[in-house]
């Protein structure tokens, strides 16, 4: 099977309807930002806390933020979560002027006390595994007191976790019923669970809470780390092919990561350490992509050099063509799958990558090679004698010299 | 040609079996690490466990703590102070009043009769880490920068090694617990799924001491200090307790107590929770040789005398001695079962050099970790499906040989990664959906190369050849642009965004190797053997 079998189309032919969506789509995103009053930083980059609650039942966000408004933490508000039948809700708070109160806890005892949980009995919904584990065992259902050693805290230990682990699967235990079916626990822990423990009307799913300094921190090493790595690969470009094409691309990622993030602000998505790894990635695959082109155009200005360079541009991405399309169509497919199953953790940054990799190829062919043919017209234009000029690049491409000898240019 | 292509084929198969092995292998030493597993682990449990999963996908707690280092000056300067006041009972120096200032700075009154000389003598040699300058009558202690720096890192690391030495107790497998910067601690903690007791744990400073009470309990101060003229002794201090030691919400009451302690947390040897003789939680200790003999010699002169029992500066309960103790002893006053066990746990592992603050704190649940690797799982072998399935189509026979190589592509990466023990996160993944797809893409180069060779009419041999020699330097460069990032964001980026580096890194060396010399071993074993190979399944 072939789809693109020696095409010809002249790309410079739609070269300012291109032009005009990517500055649309950049100034879109620049005033969906403005409009945000800014992109909207996750806890990661902003600080503050955030907790992701998994109820029994239906939870009404607005009577849990009616709970939690007294507690004066600076409550940014109460949203539900992923679908709406997996009765989950995310409590978001404002960073903190001072590090030091344990927001999780208050929110958490704030709420199964407003909620109905029964203070002093164990809470098979909140607790975890080792706690579980050290109420049972003074009771000790299984008598293993007679046993040597350390044998009846490592048994009571794999009971913990087997309670734990079912509770994961099911999310939560919902009545006294579902103790009945946890795997590999006796009857008399069952039982025990059904007199003493009571069931939270929640379980925790994720508490996250980042303090001011650290939310600095985090954003100037991001920040730093993409600064540092762009012009890591600009310096290598420039030395493998020409400054030009070094800065060719730099513009190229640059234009990838500004409609990437103005997309997420227009989506309404936040920008977190994960969507961070998101934008590296792409910027990796724009310019694996980005580097692809350059090649063959550095191949072909070496067996055409008569030829103009904006045709040589045009030609090698022709010739790239069918790659372009089978690679980012492939990688394309493995983010779709994981935009739709990858649940909700992966999904802003499935969406990154699904945005990054259509515009991450496209800006190889529409910015990254037109800005070598602007750089090299300009070059022309400044040197009087263009005749001899015109057949190849003033500075031959560095870089080791090659034995392919002929192309496969027609 | 046939013959380099075996020694090709051995290579590769090596490189196959080490890094299954290398897979094996960690997930084999992992699983006999989990002290939880009580049945014995198979090949499926390695097989599980090959790759250490990142807290994000596991569920567990990652921490970042602050070691308020200003805590050790403290510490540091009352022991300055209480030095140069003694060095003036001793060589009658005759200065003023010693008043604490900042943290690592205090400050002493110097009158007419001080002996200038005799104290700057003292100074140089009972407190060489302190300089002072004078501001008219006083004299501003302040600790060296030199001294300030050692103190800090000291902290640091005594905090690093005291919360080791509590985490390790807890039964967690693969904690990391590490310095970061000058005055920060990272814990992470796999699997641990109480977040409140755990934070609790590790913040406690856990500073006992037990002291000779002097006077109280009372509730009132004032009536506390009747016996000794209403001021507090120079030897002794006023501690706050409750005046029901079983009942934790009953009144404050004040004891006056010595202010050097007869032992302290430093000198326990061993401390488990047990009970008391009313059979209520508490905890029991026991004491190294050398504070055993002070505490026996202290016990067996002080009989009916009450001791204070005190715990971060609190009393937790006050004793009446009614014999000689010398090696043990038991704490109790109102604990739950857990709290009595948490403090055995503290007191064994030692005091902590200086407070603690919390800088940040995730909690992944155990649910919800499981719920992001199963989906992560199923999305990442759908979409790698679709990949193969696709490549087949396209390229046909040379299509199944790309899915050949992306898989052994796969293989090493998940085989060095887990020799290495690195740490497998969400931004992992990412770094792997990368690194296949420009596995894919180097793939996908050679073969569109061979296919323009075909249609300028080469020979299947010379096309195969052409098209792997063309696309080398194009693949070389595309992977070198992107390890040269890579390694920048690996040596500046912090977690998540070095978990993405590591994967991509690994992923595209194993991508270059699998591309350009497993890829073209194949072609060579289809297309070699027959010396006039008449058209290539492409």
């Amino acid at each position: 099977m072939e789809l693109f079998r020696n095409t010809h189309i002249d790309f410079r032919r739609y070269k300012w309807i291109c032009i005009g969506i990517s500055w649309a789509l950049i100034v879109a995103g620049f005033i969906s930002i403005a409009a945000h009053h800014g992109l909207r930083l996750g806890i990661d980059f902003s600080g503050g806390t955030q907790i992701v609650l998994k109820f029994a039942q239906r939870p009404d966000p607005g009577k849990i933020e009616g709970i939690l408004k007294p507690l004066g933490l600076g409550l940014e508000g109460v949203q539900r979560y992923d679908l709406p039948e997996k009765n989950e809700v995310l409590i978001k708070v404002k960073q903190q002027a001072h590090e030091g109160r344990d927001i999780t806890q208050e929110i958490l005892a704030a709420l199964s006390q407003a909620l109905g949980g029964t203070v002093g009995k164990l809470d098979a919904n909140q607790k975890g595994h080792d706690s579980i584990a050290m109420a049972i065992a003074p009771a000790d259902p299984d008598n293993m007191a007679g046993k040597p050693g350390d044998e009846a805290k490592q048994h009571y230990a794999v009971v913990g976790d087997a309670i734990v682990a079912y509770r994961s699967q099911i999310g939560l235990f919902r009545s006294p019923a579902d103790f009945d079916a946890i795997p590999d626990v006796s009857p008399a822990v069952k039982a025990w669970l059904k007199q003493n423990a009571t069931l939270g009307p929640f379980t925790m799913l994720s508490a996250d809470n980042v303090g001011p300094q650290v939310g600095k921190d985090l954003r100037s090493k991001a920040m730093w780390a993409i600064i540092l790595s762009t012009l890591a690969m600009l310096a290598y470009i420039a030395i493998r092919f020409d400054i030009k094409f070094g800065v060719g691309a730099i513009v190229a990622i640059i234009h990838d990561t500004l409609i990437t993030i103005g997309l997420l602000s227009i989506f309404d998505r936040e920008i977190t350490l994960v969507v961070v790894a998101a934008v590296l990635t792409l910027v990796g695959y724009s310019m694996n992509d980005t580097v692809v082109v350059y090649d063959r155009i550095r191949e072909n200005m070496r067996s055409n050099r008569r030829d103009p360079l904006a045709r040589i541009i045009n030609d090698s991405i022709n010739q790239t063509l069918s790659r372009t399309v089978m690679s980012s169509g492939l990688t394309f497919l493995v983010v779709v799958a994981l935009f739709f199953l990858g649940g909700e953790v992966l999904n802003t940054f499935a969406l990154t990558l699904l945005i990054g990799i259509i515009v991450g190829t496209y800006s190889s062919i529409y910015v990254a090679a037109p800005i070598v043919v602007i750089w090299n017209e300009w070059q022309e234009k400044r040197r009087p004698a263009s005749v001899a000029v015109k057949a190849a690049p003033a500075k031959g491409p560095a870089g080791k010299p090659r034995s392919a000898g002929k192309t496969g240019r027609r | 040609m046939a013959q380099k292509a075996t020694g090709r084929v051995l290579l590769i198969l090596a490189v196959l079996l080490a890094s299954i092995a290398a897979y094996v292998w960690s997930g084999h030493e992992r699983v006999k690490m989990d002290v939880s597993g009580a049945t014995t682990p198979g090949l499926k449990d390695d097989l599980k466990n090959g790759i250490k999963l990142g807290l994000d996908l596991k569920g567990g707690i990652h921490l970042v703590l602050q070691v308020q280092t200003a805590d050790a000056f403290k510490i540091e300067s009352d022991e300055a102070a209480s030095r140069l006041a003694e060095q003036n009972k001793i060589q009658e120096l005759k200065i003023g009043a010693i008043t604490p200032g900042t943290p690592g700075e205090f400050r002493i009154a110097v009158g007419p009769t001080t002996d200038l000389d005799k104290l700057q003598e003292t100074v140089k040699k009972q407190i060489p880490d302190w300089e002072y300058r004078r501001e008219g009558a006083t004299w501003v202690f302040q600790l060296t920068s030199g001294a300030r720096k050692a103190l800090a890192e000291e902290a640091v690391k005594q905090a690093v090694e005291t919360i080791r030495n509590r985490v390790d107790q807890f039964g967690v497998s693969e904690p990391v617990i590490a310095q970061e910067g000058a005055d920060r601690i990272i814990v992470q903690l796999p699997g641990v799924d109480d977040p409140k007791r755990v934070k609790d744990i590790i913040k406690s400073t856990a500073f006992l001491e037990l002291k000779l009470v002097e006077a109280g309990p009372s509730t009132d101060k004032t009536a506390l200090l009747a016996a000794t003229a209403g001021a507090v002794p120079p030897d002794a201090e006023v501690v706050e307790g409750r005046s029901n030691e079983d009942d934790p919400s009953s009144p404050k009451a004040y004891y006056l107590v010595s202010k050097a302690a007869v032992v302290t947390g430093r000198d326990i040897k061993n401390a488990r929770p047990s009970q008391d003789q009313m059979n209520r939680p508490a905890v029991s200790f026991s004491l190294k040789a050398v504070g055993a003999e002070k505490f026996g010699n202290f016990t067996g002169t002080s009989i009916g005398k009450r001791l204070a029992i005190v715990l971060d500066g609190k009393v937790q309960s006050a004793p009446e001695i009614k014999d000689r103790i010398s090696d043990s002893g038991i704490i109790n006053g109102s604990f739950t079962p857990e709290r009595a066990n948490d403090l055995a746990l503290t007191l064994r592992s030692g005091a902590l050099p200086a407070g603690l603050v919390y800088l940040e704190e995730r909690t992944v649940g155990p649910s919800l970790g499981l719920d992001s690797i199963k989906k992560g799982i199923t999305a990442a072998l759908f979409g790698a499906l679709l990949v193969f399935v696709t490549m087949v189509v396209y390229y046909k026979r040379s299509g199944f040989n790309a899915v050949l190589a992306l898989l052994l592509n796969a293989v090493i990466l998940l085989g060095v990664l887990a020799q290495f023990g690195a740490t497998l996160t969400l931004p992992g993944i990412a770094g792997f959906i990368l690194t296949i797809g420009m596995a894919v893409d180097s793939n996908v180069l050679i073969f569109e190369r061979i296919r323009e060779e075909l249609r300028e009419g080469k020979s299947a041999k010379t096309a195969i050849e052409n098209g792997f020699s063309k696309a080398f330097l194009t693949i070389v460069d595309t992977h070198v642009t992107t390890v040269v990032s890579a390694l920048f964001l690996f040596q500046f980026g912090t977690g998540p965004v070095k978990g993405f580096a590591v994967t991509l890194i690994v992923g595209l060396c194993a991508s270059m190797f699998t591309a350009v010399y497993v890829s073209k071993t194949i072609f060579m074993l289809e297309y070699g053997r027959r010396e006039r190979a008449e058209s290539v399944s492409i």
